[in-house]
């Protein structure tokens, strides 16, 4: 109990929103995608990878790399397969339905219009195939549809199946409050149980309902009777309250009287808690692992520096950190995500000496420093100033023996550069490049590049730092 | 470094050899203190391999150290008592020889040189200076292989 009571202190307010918000997007992933196919298949990869780490754990070599292998083909595998239902199940929801709904209250009205036309369809026994959309993209499944993408209305639904309208042999697809397709041709089941008076309308209704999450409702021509048809069931629905309940039930809407609404409030209820159990066990995984030491050489940062001052020396460029976490942790810090800063800000010209201490070195989450070495670091600052200083070539190489040359010029003479006071104090010449002797004619010209030493000197703006070098030669006596 | 200051100084002692000596005249020429200086005006000055007749010889801004030595020249127009110049030698900005030179009637001319030797090359310039320290010339040339 009291090292429960340790490890509740040990928690941070970061690690419970963590939890709290891995937990919830779990959850929300979740909510999104439940009885989809995606979710099948995620379960299935999320077995595959509990199996890869028992392989790894019992040290079978083999068969982990197999399923570690397998995992990462069928991750491409859904994001190439189900596009079209990912993208159903993410495009046909808001960014508030996406984040925090969990149903959609806006096809409550169009049930009852369902209802209501379905049952007077059946009273004036016109043929209907109305098929509603569950998770699963039915564009593989439903051929030759015509785009309707209109309003749910009884008029509509009743004019669709007029036998008057070419279309009406067909099943309508409605989505949400809206009949996307009308004329679509489904496929037909292929099962011999089935009553003889039962129409292909029948067959294809059982059809779509076999090989999807559909609900599909059939209004019988002949008998005047409505059938609905989800997954292997297929029963005549009498009363309008039932056709409601299994609409309803297929939307994901109810109300507190109706069982089914308990029992996916306790399946909701379970996976909230699932999730964070789950989530929960990762981060005690990751984050409260064996302790692991490592060292990182961190390059300082030197920050807030006066822009009329320059760094002229430092005792060290960077710094050893010796970091300790969780192995999972520490095995996945890039050097990038660990920072060393210093603030010049209150730095004077001179040497400037700093400690180094835990609010200059920023670490990822998780990671303790245990030690920095050196924790001192001296700063040489210098103010920025302008100084006109002589150009002059630096020769290389040899000229022939008959040769001397008597005369060299340059153009500019001199040249403005910028640099740190104490450094230009000692500066009066900037040199050129190295300019070699040996290809030199009689007279000519050439141009060279000022070579700044050290380098933090610049060129001001306004002088050339290339220079023109005008020479002449004579015959040596 | 001591070397180069022993060496500097036996050249130094070649230049008042092979200058003329002035006549005891000339000594009593040297200005008296507290008269005013007298304007030095430099005609010419060169960097060259030698001196030959009182002259320059080889007139260059390139020195090989196979030549072994630099000599810096310097001729002003007539002065009318004895006076102090300076050739300040610098290897890049840090002085290497400041070599303090007479300048008597009848003659306005006077040379200082270096040897030279593979560690020094590189770029050089010789400041020419009065007692003042004010510089009249800079000569700028460069020590190669």
């Amino acid at each position: 109990m009291d090292k429960f009571i340790i490890f509740l202190y040990t928690l941070r307010w970061q690690d419970i929103v963590d939890i709290t918000l891995t937990s919830y997007i779990l959850f929300r992933f979740y909510i999104l995608f439940r009885g989809t196919n995606v979710f099948r298949i995620l379960i299935g990869m999320t077995i595959l990878w509990f199996f890869q780490r028992i392989a790894v754990f019992l040290g079978l070599i083999v068969t982990s790399w197999v399923v570690q292998g397998v995992a990462a083909v069928a991750a491409l595998i859904i994001i190439v397969v189900f596009r079209n239902e990912i993208r159903s199940v993410l495009q046909a929801r808001n960014l508030k339905s996406i984040l925090w709904e969990f149903t959609s209250k806006t096809v409550i009205p169009t049930i009852e219009i369902i209802v209501e036309s379905v049952f007077e369809m059946a009273q004036r026994k016109t043929g209907a195939l109305l098929v509603f959309q569950g998770k699963e993209d039915l564009e593989e499944e439903i051929q030759s549809g015509i785009p309707w993408k209109g309003t749910v209305s009884k008029e509509m639904i009743m004019s669709i199946f007029w036998p008057g309208n070419p279309v009406h042999d067909g099943a309508a697809i409605i989505e949400g409050d809206r009949i996307r397709e009308v004329g679509a041709i489904l496929p037909l089941s292929h099962r011999d149980d089935l009553p003889s008076y039962y129409g292909t309308r029948h067959r294809a209704a059982l059809g779509l309902a076999e090989i999807s999450d559909a609900l599909v409702i059939v209004v019988s021509e002949e008998r005047g009777d409505v059938l609905f048809a989800k997954k292997s069931e297929f029963k005549e629905v009498k009363q309008k309250r039932r056709l409601k309940q299994h609409l309803q039930e297929h939307m994901g809407i109810a109300t507190k009287k109706q069982p089914f609404m308990r029992r996916e409030m306790l399946e909701t209820a379970m996976a909230a808690i699932l999730s964070i159990v789950f989530i929960t066990g990762i981060w005690f995984n990751v984050t409260r692992g064996r302790d692991t030491l490592v060292t990182f050489e961190i390059p300082i940062e030197y920050m807030n520096r006066d822009s009329g001052m320059e760094i002229l020396n430092t005792s060290v460029n960077a710094v050893s950190l010796d970091l300790s976490g969780s192995g999972a942790l520490v095995k996945s810090i890039k050097p990038d995500q660990v920072d060393v800063r210093l603030d010049l800000s209150k730095a004077v010209v001179g040497s400037n000496s700093f400690t180094i201490t835990r609010e200059n070195i920023s670490l990822p989450p998780g990671i303790v420093l245990k030690n920095v070495y050196p924790n001192e670091v001296d700063v040489d600052l210098d103010v920025t100033i302008k100084k006109t200083v002589a150009v002059q070539i630096d020769w290389v190489g040899k000229l022939p023996d008959h040769l001397v040359l008597v005369e060299a010029s340059t153009d500019p003479l001199s040249v403005e550069v910028i640099g740190g006071k104490r450094i230009l104090e000692d500066i009066t010449t900037l040199y050129t490049e190295k300019v070699p002797l040996d290809k030199l004619k009689e007279n000519g010209n050439l141009s060279a590049k000022l070579a700044l030493r050290p380098a933090s000197l610049k060129i001001a703006p306004g002088s050339k730092d290339k220079i023109s070098i005008k020479y002449k030669t004579a015959q040596r006596f | 470094m001591i070397k180069r200051t022993i060496s500097i100084f036996l050249l130094l002692c070649g230049i008042s050899v092979f200058l003329p000596r002035a006549g005891s005249a000339q000594q009593d020429e040297t200005l008296a203190p507290g008269e005013p200086p007298q304007t030095l005006t430099l005609s010419q000055a060169v960097m060259c391999e030698d001196i030959s007749a009182n002259a320059p010889r080889n007139q260059t801004v390139v020195f090989s150290v196979a030549r072994e030595k630099a000599v810096c020249f310097t001729a002003f127009d007539e002065v009318s008592a004895k006076i102090f110049i300076y050739h300040n030698w610098f290897y890049k900005d840090i002085i290497s020889a400041r070599i303090r030179l007479a300048l008597q009637p009848p003659r306005w001319s006077t040379f200082s040189s270096i040897q030279i030797r593979k560690t020094d090359i590189g770029p050089w310039r010789v400041e020419v200076t009065d007692e003042n320290g004010q510089v009249l010339r800079v000569l700028r040339f460069s020590i190669t292989d």
